[in-house]
């Protein structure tokens, strides 16, 4: 099976700090494989640094590696924070439409109109479509913020803690939901959570971030440590 | 009134104006740039107070100081600095230098007057020709770049795009926004220039869900005050900044009424 990332002795360091120590790793194509760890144990510099490498960006003073090979044609993010305030005028249908971001045409066409549909019924927001993103609750943002991504047909969907400011119902509906359409499209999911409660059922890989260092394997191999230092932290 | 030929100047530069305004106001309004649109048009006070001091079309002295400020702005941007300090320290400094220029210049009161609150009623056709050209580069920049700036301005955490590309975008905004407020500043004046590039935009977002219907009826909403500002000022021999002042108010506040029925 051929990979769809590979990361080859990456290693970020800040302010003297060492979060990622050479860390190598590899996941097959078209897994949903969910990234777990501590806060500060270096998740969303892995996603950034996995982000820029797609676009081309030049890796930032503090991160080495010797290879950072990603096999995406189009990656689409889901970031953990979004500012659109209790005002924001755009419906729905808009907000994802605000996905096409490419070629000059300022209108959509059939196939992005098509897409859009396809996109907004995935997250079961199609009877939603004309309302104002700013009444829906956060679970119809969250899915509303999915759809946005999925609207340009990405091979590799990033997410950041999309279930954080959800409750469990709601964060194991979304679980449910995602898993879905990525088994329908076909594609590569990297879900960044904190709740591991899930993973074992839902997800295909896991990837683990502690001390520095990064273990993977299959989701039902998930080490209990990873489940239990979690339990901790939420607990306390 | 149309049989003079200051006013068929006047509704042109104002239909220019407010066409440009109502889609760039759009983005302004959804960045939440509004009050550095303002301190941008307290620069272009500076920048046309320059243009006097040195024998420029004022125009011109308002683009380059906005350009100039859209720059450092954008270059400042992502520094520690809250973008409210720097832009009341832009401002004061602008502002200052306005009055410096002024004086210089021994600009005369009416001169000054008619930047700060807007002169339409004295454009000349070289004027019109200027800020037709302006008016092309503005809307020529929009259409090249509109799905990226579309994001940027609607939803920023959504654009994917590499950081210097980012940054390059941010820029171009601001050099949107600066040569907007400069050619809006013609027709409402530097202190008033609310009045065409967020008062329509912002009451626009109480009626429409889509980008392009929040552009239109934000043009719609300028056009109608700057047409209806310019017709009462020629009847009442009143300056038309007044007036559209006035009127973009009036549909503001109405439009909040009307949201909370």
């Amino acid at each position: 099976m051929v990979n769809q990332v590979e990361v080859k002795d990456f290693t970020a360091a800040f302010s003297g700090r060492t979060i990622l120590d050479h860390i190598s790793f590899s996941i097959p194509q078209s897994q949903f494989t969910v990234i777990v760890g501590e806060n500060g144990a270096g998740k969303t510099t892995l996603i950034k640094a996995i982000i820029q490498t797609v676009l081309g960006a030049k890796r930032p003073v503090g991160e080495k590696a010797k290879a950072i090979r990603v096999a995406s044609k189009y990656l689409a993010y889901v970031p953990q924070f979004r500012d659109l305030g209790s005002d924001y005028p755009l419906t729905i249908h808009a907000f994802v439409a605000l996905g096409l971001n490419r070629g000059l045409r300022p209108w959509l066409n059939k196939k992005e109109r098509a897409a859009i549909d396809l996109a907004l019924d995935q997250v079961d927001l199609a009877d939603l479509a004309d309302q104002r993103l700013a009444a829906a609750s956060g679970g119809q943002k969250q899915r509303a913020y999915i759809a946005q991504a999925l609207v340009q047909n990405p091979d590799l969907l990033i997410l950041d803690e999309p279930t954080a400011a959800l409750d469990a119902g709601h964060s194991l509906a979304l679980v449910k939901k995602v898993r879905a359409l990525q088994e329908q499209r076909q594609i590569g999911v990297l879900w960044i959570s904190h709740d591991t409660s899930w993973i074992k059922d839902y997800a295909d890989r896991y990837l683990w971030l502690h001390d520095g260092q990064a273990e993977s394997g299959l989701a039902q191999d998930l080490p209990d440590q990873a489940i239990h230092h979690h339990q901790e932290v939420t607990n306390v | 009134m149309f049989e003079q030929a200051f006013m068929q100047n006047a509704f042109i530069a104002g239909t220019v104006i407010s066409i440009v305004a109502g889609i760039v106001g759009t983005f302004v309004v959804a960045r939440s740039y509004n009050f550095l649109s303002h301190s941008l048009s307290e620069i272009a006070f500076a920048g046309a107070s320059f243009g006097f001091f040195i024998g420029w079309a004022p125009l011109f002295g308002m683009i380059l100081f906005t350009i100039i400020a859209a720059l450092s702005i954008g270059s400042l941007e992502n520094t520690q600095a809250r973008q409210d300090n720097v832009t009341s320290a832009v401002s004061a400094l602008a502002i200052g230098l306005g009055i410096l220029f002024l004086s210089l210049g021994h600009t005369a009161n009416s001169a000054a007057t008619g930047i700060l609150f807007g002169s339409v009623l004295g454009i000349s056709p070289a004027d019109i020709w200027i800020l037709v050209v302006m008016a092309i580069l503005v809307l020529l920049a929009i259409f090249l770049f509109y799905k990226p700036l579309r994001l940027l301005a609607f939803d920023e955490a959504g654009l994917l795009v590499s950081n210097s590309k980012k940054t390059a975008l941010k820029i171009l905004f601001l050099v949107v926004m600066a040569l907007s407020v400069a050619i809006s500043s013609q027709l409402v004046g530097s202190l008033l220039i609310f009045v065409l590039v967020t008062l329509p935009a912002a009451s626009a977002r109480y009626y429409q869900g889509t980008v392009a219907k929040l552009m239109a009826l934000s043009v719609f909403f300028a056009l109608f005050g700057t047409w209806a500002g310019l017709a009462l000022a020629y009847l009442t021999n009143l300056p038309t900044s007044v007036f559209i002042a006035v009127i973009e108010v009036g549909i503001y506040l109405l439009s909040i009424w009307l949201a909370k029925e």
